[in-house]
């Protein structure tokens, strides 16, 4: 006979056997009851924390955006006026513009430059731990305390045309030339942006096999002739990802012209960005909250728009 | 769905969440319930916010502090101290949340919104506080009437006019006489063409509101229902400036700089004149001396014969649980020996009647600062704030932006104005 533990064996409605703990009762699954709110146990800090400071500000602002309301009153509800507004704004058209040249130039920078920063830092030779540091650094920088270093370098009487002018060169108006000031702010994004994707692109070039280049140059394939046959298309959907992720970044870019164009942002407000300009009307004590929403609802529209197009040319270049 | 889809969907989402959260400030109503009666018992504990003050006066602010509670046993004032930077934004969150401090400092610009909402007590109206009205100068108690709004928001703290600091050093090699500072704006435009012409900048940004009023320009109708600056003498000042900037009389920087990076650039003696505090003092000692040495003190140029007037109040929240106490404290601060032991600690004057009329606003004591001082508080009464109530930190950068374009030559002078006020009006109209 046996002195086991006793359980109680039963046949399941399919005939196979099951087994209950003792002083459950049988015919009940065991554990169901808790297998069912567990998961949301376990899902509902994260979902309330998303509800909170995602969801609910998103359909906030949803709902603003059809309102005339201000920093210290709710409003009424305008239908699309602050979107009819926003058509006949010519501000709203400049911030658009730059930050669509934002995108159209920075983008591609952050596409390639990290790559081919990537395939440098890749090699193993002594020191280039360092390297791969200090590439990075600017990351982890404050990006306003980066920007305040490049407005004294840029400045009039700073570093770069202190050197232009030793070399007889005229000093070049950095921080007072519309399209100067742009250029000044994207290449500190760019600048600011190489390490961060530099180490995506370490990740995936870590996983393209070794062989396949070994067999290119065994056939008398040359460098560049492998980064475009064999180092690009390795690493095409790590280029997608971050040309969507740089895209975003680029549209929603603040920080950079903040602090280099000024808080007008630029001469005459000539390099506002969609961003600036959402954060000069729907702050401060009278702040157009209704029409600052508006503007915000068209940013992620836009983002969105320009996210699929990615994603759908992605998916076209597979198929 | 791929990963990368996900991903960026996910993306995209989380960006509109995050813009949207920098909005989720405005979702309150300005506070809710009522505040206790103004005419109830002295006691219990308020929320004294001043901002930029702390760094300078600490020791002053404790002591008034302690002098109060000591008057006033049984309350307790908890002083807050707000930096400068973004302070306007600061006061909106409180006042969404119901979060206003008991007794708040305010310019009478950002008075208006608040007590639009009706989050300020109106002094007028109560009883208790409008008993107070006579110790002040009329023009300063009137300073916090709100257009639109019947009643004052705030008793009148200190007023200042604002000196402006030139370089002695830059005007003598210019061929200036050093002691010969600009009092209207035709020297001073005259004064920039010289400066310019030994290539040098003498102002580091563009025209004001303020400016546009010193210059005799009316910023506004009368009835406070649109801006009138694009009118005739609007166009003739800006056309000057215009010309001005051509000739180099401005910094090449001065349409992108703040008023601190401005500061930077006279420190730096890259221009001629900057409007400041008498903060900059000390700055300049430390961080300057060869400017110091060479430097000279003297009023913004005005063509009316008048200064402007920068005001600052203390206003008490309407809904403040403790409003006797909160009201005797704003009182107490802006009585006149409190503001007359604080205009001896620093270049600011006093609002209360007759302080004006003491013998250290009246006799110099043989320093510059102290003629500055005797020759500023002789034009306060006359002075006038020309900055409009209604005008918010938006006008600001449209006037800014507008001017910009002008001074660029992309716009007339008539355009860029009739832009402006176009613009600024069609705001006041939406509120």
């Amino acid at each position: 006979m046996s002195t086991s533990t006793p359980t109680v064996a039963t046949k399941g409605a399919a005939g196979r056997p099951r087994t209950a703990a003792p002083g459950r009762r049988a015919g009940r699954p065991a554990g169901r009851t808790h297998k069912a709110f567990s998961p949301w146990l376990f899902l509902a800090p994260g979902l309330l924390i998303t509800l909170a400071f995602n969801l609910y500000p998103f359909l906030a602002t949803v709902w603003k955006s059809f309102t005339d309301a201000r920093t210290l009153t709710t409003g009424e509800f305008v239908g699309f006026d602050n979107f009819t507004a926003l058509v006949h704004d010519d501000q709203f058209w400049v911030a658009l513009r730059n930050s669509a040249l934002y995108v159209v130039l920075v983008v591609p920078c952050l596409v390639l430059l990290p790559l081919l920063l990537a395939l440098l830092v890749q090699r193993h030779i002594p020191g280039i731990a360092f390297f791969r540091s200090a590439y990075y650094t600017p990351v982890v920088a404050s990006v306003v305390v980066v920007a305040l270093m490049w407005v004294w370098m840029l400045d009039d009487r700073g570093f770069i045309n202190g050197v232009l002018h030793l070399v007889g060169v005229d000093p070049v108006p950095f921080l007072s030339n519309q399209w100067l000031l742009l250029l000044s702010s994207m290449a500190l994004t760019v600048w600011k942006g190489l390490g961060y994707y530099m180490i995506i692109y370490l990740a995936a070039l870590a996983n393209v096999p070794r062989e396949l280049h070994e067999a290119a140059e065994v056939d008398g394939a040359g460098p560049i002739r492998r980064f475009v046959s064999i180092t690009m298309p390795s690493v095409r959907s790590t280029m997608v990802l971050v040309g969507a992720l740089s895209s975003v970044s680029a549209f929603k870019v603040f920080t950079e012209v903040f602090m280099i164009a000024g808080p007008t942002g630029g001469p005459g407000g000539t390099d506002t960005t969609l961003v600036m300009l959402i954060q000069r009307t729907g702050t401060g004590l009278q702040g157009r909250t209704g029409y600052a929403s508006a503007m915000s609802i068209v940013l992620f529209l836009l983002t969105l728009v320009l996210m699929l197009l990615v994603l759908r040319a992605d998916r076209k270049d597979k198929d | 769905m791929s990963i990368h889809r996900s991903v960026a969907i996910r993306t995209a989402v989380g960006l509109g969440a995050a813009l949207s959260l920098t909005l989720l400030t405005a979702c309150g109503g300005g506070g809710s319930g009522k505040g206790s009666a103004t005419d109830g018992k002295v006691e219990g504990e308020i929320k004294f916010q001043t901002w930029n003050l702390r760094a300078n006066f600490k020791d002053y602010f404790e002591g008034v502090i302690k002098d109060f509670e000591k008057a006033n046993p049984g309350t307790t004032v908890k002083w807050v101290d707000q930096p400068a930077d973004n302070y306007a934004d600061k006061l909106s969150a409180d006042a969404t949340a119901g979060t206003l401090p008991d007794v708040v400092n305010l310019s009478p610009d950002l008075a208006y919104p608040l007590a639009k909402a009706g989050t300020l007590l109106n002094l007028d109206k109560d009883k208790v506080a409008a008993k107070f009205k006579p110790e002040y100068l009329d023009g300063a108690w009137q300073g916090f009437d709100m257009p639109g709004l019947e009643g004052s928001y705030a008793f009148p703290w200190y007023l200042n006019t604002g000196p402006l600091f030139y370089n002695k050093s830059m005007f003598k090699d210019a061929g200036l006489d050093p002691d010969k500072a600009p009092k209207t704006f035709d020297e001073l435009f005259a004064d920039a063409g010289q400066l310019a012409q030994k290539g040098k900048a003498t102002l580091a940004q563009p025209p004001t509101v303020e400016d546009f009023g010193r210059y005799g320009v009316q910023i506004m109708s009368e009835d406070g229902t649109k801006f009138t600056f694009n009118d005739a003498k609007g166009v003739e000042f800006l056309t000057k400036y215009q010309t001005m900037f051509k000739e180099g009389g401005l910094h090449k920087q001065a349409l992108t700089l703040t008023a601190e990076t401005a500061g930077q650039k006279f420190l730096q003696q890259e221009v001629a004149m900057n409007p400041g505090s008498a903060h900059d003092l000390d700055t300049f000692k430390k961080n300057a001396p060869s400017l110091y040495n060479s430097l000279g003190i003297t009023d913004v140029p005005t063509n009316t014969g008048k200064q402007n007037m920068y005001l600052q109040g203390l206003s008490v929240n309407s809904q403040s649980k403790n409003a006797a106490t909160a009201l005797a404290f704003a009182h107490f601060v802006t009585d006149q020996k409190n503001q007359e032991d604080f205009g001896h600690k620093v270049a600011v004057f006093p609002s209360t009647k007759g302080s004006l009329d003491k013998e250290y606003w009246t006799k110099a004591d043989g320093t510059e600062e102290g003629k500055i001082r005797v020759a500023s508080a002789k034009m306060l009464p006359t002075a006038v704030n020309y900055t409009p109530v209604l005008f918010s930190d938006e006008m600001k950068t449209i006037l800014r932006n507008e001017t910009a374009k002008c001074l660029q030559g992309k716009e007339s002078p008539k355009q860029a104005l009739d832009s402006a006020a176009n613009q600024m009006t069609k705001l006041i109209q939406q509120k």
